[in-house]
């Protein structure tokens, strides 16, 4: 009877919306990676067009290849997205477990420790690399120069002032520059992301097994037993579930690599992506397809080692 | 509780104050910038003027002639309200589906509407504004809601999936047997029952539309544009308008935040996608 | 009315078939058990009855009608769950009214129903609760009120008990079996716990494996179990099953014999052996003995409080009338 139809067709709007949003721009990504297709080309008008008469082979796919930001990109996307990936389990561990037991306004400090969660990408861009992070005119550049002023200060000083004569003036680290905005980038998501890390940690642990707790503790565990025994075996599948979401946000960063540095220097592959969408579009969606290839690496990886225990 | 007694007094002490430091200072860039938000442009650069300084509230009351900031708030508050109500109308049968009538390929269909989340937006950049100019749609509030709605319909489907698994089979069993259809079994069961999960997935769909910052700002340009192309568009060069920004900014995450904060537990059950309890 | 007939139902899940062919008749006015280890798949026949399940092949005739395509709500039965599945964010009165509402009732015909249910269910002040306030039996009430009002032609019970504490389950018992007298509506009903079957039912059908061994009434099962797995699972203590020299004496591969039916003594009898736990209840005491050929332990009911210790020899002998024979197939030799 209609047991098998009914419930099909409850969840045929969502499938088929979510399959022609895929396949539709995605299918249209592959073309254009085939020809030779750029927006502006005075010499060449008919490669404005696309068309298969344009057709270009792997050209595109050559061409990515060969251009010295490719790699780049990858090994910065990876970069990024492994750092963070890093720091904020590590952080959010350690964070969750310290105020997982109960203190005088635990509340409080859960409610400021979640909300940079909440914060819009382009915000937190802006706040971190302006009124944080500038050399000059940020709170970086502040405590730099406050901290070379007291060095200057202590100097002066009769018989320590000797010593002090031998440290350096502190220089503050641009990281609008070349070699550090990658790291403005994974400051600023790592702040953002950690507390989602503790949230999702801090939940896991309050489920733990007190009794088994208890029981190690009159097996005479120390507590570091305890954590490394227990707790972080615990932990294992919110980790996986961490980790998984996050690298789906984070693949696609794009909003922080643009405010901090326009992707000077610091280029992932979206990013590569938009610049190449400036003018050529075939090189552009070759770069496109390398992202979903690696992106569906990173997924078949990710669902693989998480997928089961979410069905359960 | 006696042997944990034993080393407690200074480690709860310790504990209580470096918990608070901790939460303190992920905090503080958020204290920050709406600290910043009350100083004028000119005080915001100044060290002299770090923590004290004559708060005004005219970066506030200005945002309307810097910034045109009321009509992108609107812009983000209708797409993102709409984005939500069409993510859960399609979300919500498509969940109730599968929890309650699971075939072998549900997990597979599940496993892949998260994957579609997985694709890099990148890659499609440019098909999709080819294909909004040609429509005609390009700026337009029903590409962006229609956009967000589909980039979030992954997360919303799963959500309410781990919430409605959690009802017993048997309630709409009972349903069955009481003679309701399925529209009636939505309607005067699941809904009423879910209404919790449902609620928090809402609020976090409409929380992931309000900061997206991918599309909103590519396939706008000033009739539909939201706050994130607002930031994005304003992005002071070297510590120019740090205010006048910081206010602007702070009104573009505060209410989020706010909403944030009171449903932080539901958002834990429901982005773990049920796997944390 | 409710004359429930299967036939030759079968249900699989995927490759695995819970239920291979099965023929059931459930007359109207009978209260039916299906009773059965867990897993045995009487839940799932109860489900198919239902409708909550398409059975894989065969027919379900409610009433002489094929009812196999028809919805469960249409097929004019009412099931009670084992979770009671009362939906928690309606009042008692919200979910009595429910089935009423849904097929349109007029609502003072809604109205007096659902206080002649409450009035003999002892509901009645409790009908603006909801359901989370509500102790486990009276919750049970309240499903069995959902159930009533609809007027069914059958009720479907699924291990309704089982979530119930010892003296609650005992007190719901005898209120279902006094129900079932004064309404004369067929019931079906699925428990593991034997106790219930025989206690409640004028027919049990004892299932296996989806497989039914045996339909009858509750003492034609005892007194005329069809094969080892009916003797042993109807009872309680179990019956004893005897293989080796003492079972071929009665040219029978397994000879049965209940604990009820073992005469004790600590001076002569037909068997010897040595006491292991004696569980003393007061009026009755189970002995559990070991040593006895072919049978170990074996258990004895005394009437009674009997004075053994632990390692006592004792001397037992069987009711010669009582004792089941079994051939090598499992099943009962006359």
């Amino acid at each position: 009877m209609s047991n098998r139809t009914l419930p099909r067709l409850l969840q045929s709007p969502a499938v088929l919306l979510l399959l022609v949003w895929m396949l539709v721009p995605l299918s249209m990504t592959l073309y254009f990676s085939f020809i030779r297709y750029v927006l502006n080309n005075l010499r060449r008008p008919e490669w404005t067009t696309p068309a298969l008469s344009n057709w270009r082979g792997f050209g595109n796919y050559e061409f990515v290849l060969k251009s010295k930001d490719f790699l780049f990109a990858i090994q910065n996307s990876l970069l990024i997205v492994c750092s963070i990936l890093f720091l904020t389990v590590i952080l959010g561990v350690l964070i969750a477990v310290l105020i997982n037991k109960s203190f005088p306004g635990q509340g409080i400090v859960r409610v400021l420790l979640i909300s940079p969660f909440f914060v819009m990408p382009a915000v937190n861009a802006v706040l971190w690399i302006n009124m944080i992070l500038d050399p000059v005119l940020g709170l970086q550049g502040i405590a730099v120069a406050g901290l070379n002023e007291m060095v200057a200060g202590l100097r002066e000083m009769p018989v320590l002032g000797g010593f002090f004569s031998l440290w350096p003036e502190f220089n503050p680290i641009s990281f609008r520059a070349t070699q550090t905005s990658a790291y403005a980038v994974i400051i600023m998501v790592t702040w953002q992301w950690t507390p989602f890390a503790i949230l999702i940690f801090m939940t896991s642990l309050q489920s733990e097994d007190q009794q088994q707790k208890e029981a190690a503790i009159l097996d005479g565990a120390s507590t570091w037993s305890q954590f490394r025994f227990l707790t972080l075996p615990h932990l294992g599948r919110p980790i996986a579930i961490v980790v998984m979401i996050q690298a789906i946000f984070h693949l696609s960063l794009y909003a922080e690599i643009e405010i901090v540095s326009r992707g000077n220097g610091n280029k992932n592959l979206p990013y590569l992506i938009g610049e190449f969408a400036n003018n050529n579009i075939g090189a552009a969606s070759a770069t496109g397809i390398f992202a979903v290839i690696l992106a569906n690496i990173v997924a078949i990886f990710l669902l693989r080692m998480i997928g089961k225990t979410l069905m359960e | 509780m006696a042997i944990v007694a034993q080393n407690s007094k200074y480690g709860q002490t310790g504990r209580t104050i470096l918990a608070w430091a901790v939460g303190l200072l992920f905090f503080f860039p958020i204290f920050w910038l709406v600290l910043t938000s009350f100083k004028t442009d000119a005080d915001a650069v100044k060290p002299e003027f770090l923590f004290f300084f004559t708060p005004t509230l005219e970066n506030y009351t200005n945002m309307t002639e810097n910034y045109d900031y009321w009509r992108f708030a609107t812009n983000s508050v209708i797409t993102s309200v709409f984005a939500t109500i069409f993510a859960l109308a399609v979300g919500i049968p498509c969940a109730y589906a599968m929890a309650f009538n699971p075939s072998r390929a549900t997990k597979d269909v599940l496993m892949w509407m998260l994957s579609t989340k997985m694709l890099p937006a990148a890659a499609v950049l440019y098909p999709m504004t080819f294909l909004t100019k040609s429509l005609g749609l390009f700026d337009t509030h029903f590409m962006v809601i229609i956009v967000l709605c589909l980039i979030n319909l992954p997360i919303v489907v799963w959500m309410l999936f781990t919430y409605f698994k959690e009802i017993p089979k048997e309630i709409i069993e009972a349903g069955q047997m009481d003679g309701v259809n399925t529209w009636g079994e939505i309607k005067e069961i699941l809904i009423p029952l879910a209404w919790g999960g449902i609620a928090s997935t809402a609020l976090l769909c409409f929380i992931f539309c309000w900061n997206e910052a991918y599309w909103t700002v590519r396939l706008t340009t000033t009739d539909a544009a939201t706050l994130s192309k607002l930031i994005e568009g304003n992005r002071a060069p070297e510590g120019l308008f740090f205010g006048r920004l910081s206010a602007v900014s702070a009104a573009a995450v505060g209410p989020i935040i706010v909403l944030g904060w009171f449903c932080q537990k539901q958002l834990v059950q429901g982005l773990s996608f049920g796997a944390v309890k | 009315m409710g004359r429930i007939v299967l036939e030759n139902v079968t249900k699989s899940f995927g490759e695995t078939q819970v239920i291979p062919p099965l023929d059931l008749t459930i007359e109207d006015g009978e209260f039916a058990v299906f009773v059965g280890p867990s897993g045995c798949g009487k839940s799932t026949l109860l489900r198919v009855i239902a409708g909550l399940e398409d059975c894989t092949s065969g027919k379900v005739f409610i009433d002489g009608e094929d009812m196999t395509q028809i919805s469960p709500s249409k097929r004019g039965l009412a099931m009670v769950f084992q979770s009671y599945a009362l939906y928690p964010h309606m009042t008692v009165r919200k979910n009595i009214a429910f089935p009423m509402r849904m097929a349109g009732m007029p609502e003072d015909e809604q109205n007096k129903r659902i206080e002649a249910a409450a009035a003999s269910l002892n509901l009645t002040d409790y009908l603006d609760r909801k359901p989370g306030q509500l102790s486990g039996g009276q919750r049970q009430r309240v499903a069995i009120g959902r159930a009533i009002v609809r007027d069914p032609s059958a009720f479907l019970f699924d291990e309704p008990l089982s979530n119930l504490d010892a003296a609650l389950r005992v007190g719901m018992r005898l209120e279902i079996t006094e129900m079932h007298e004064r309404m004369k509506t067929t019931m079906i009903y699925v428990t593991h716990d034997q106790v219930e079957a025989m206690t409640m039912a004028n027919k049990i059908v004892v299932l296996q494996a989806g497989v039914i061994e045996q339909v009858g009434s509750p003492l034609e099962l005892y007194h005329k179990p069809r094969n080892k797995f009916v003797a042993g699972f109807i009872g309680s203590p179990k019956m004893n099953l005897i293989e080796g020299a003492e079972a071929a004496k009665h040219d029978a591969h397994t000879i049965g014999i209940r604990p009820e039916h073992i005469e004790v003594s600590t001076t002569e009898g037909l068997w010897q052996g040595s006491v292991g736990v004696a569980e003393r209840l007061g009026s009755d005491t189970f002995i559990h003995i070991h040593g006895v050929d072919g049978c170990d332990p074996m258990t004895v009911r005394a009437s009674g409080d009997v004075e053994v210790r632990h390692g006592d020899t004792i001397y037992l002998t069987p009711d010669a009338t009582q004792i089941h024979k079994f051939g090598a197939d499992g099943l009962r030799m006359e």
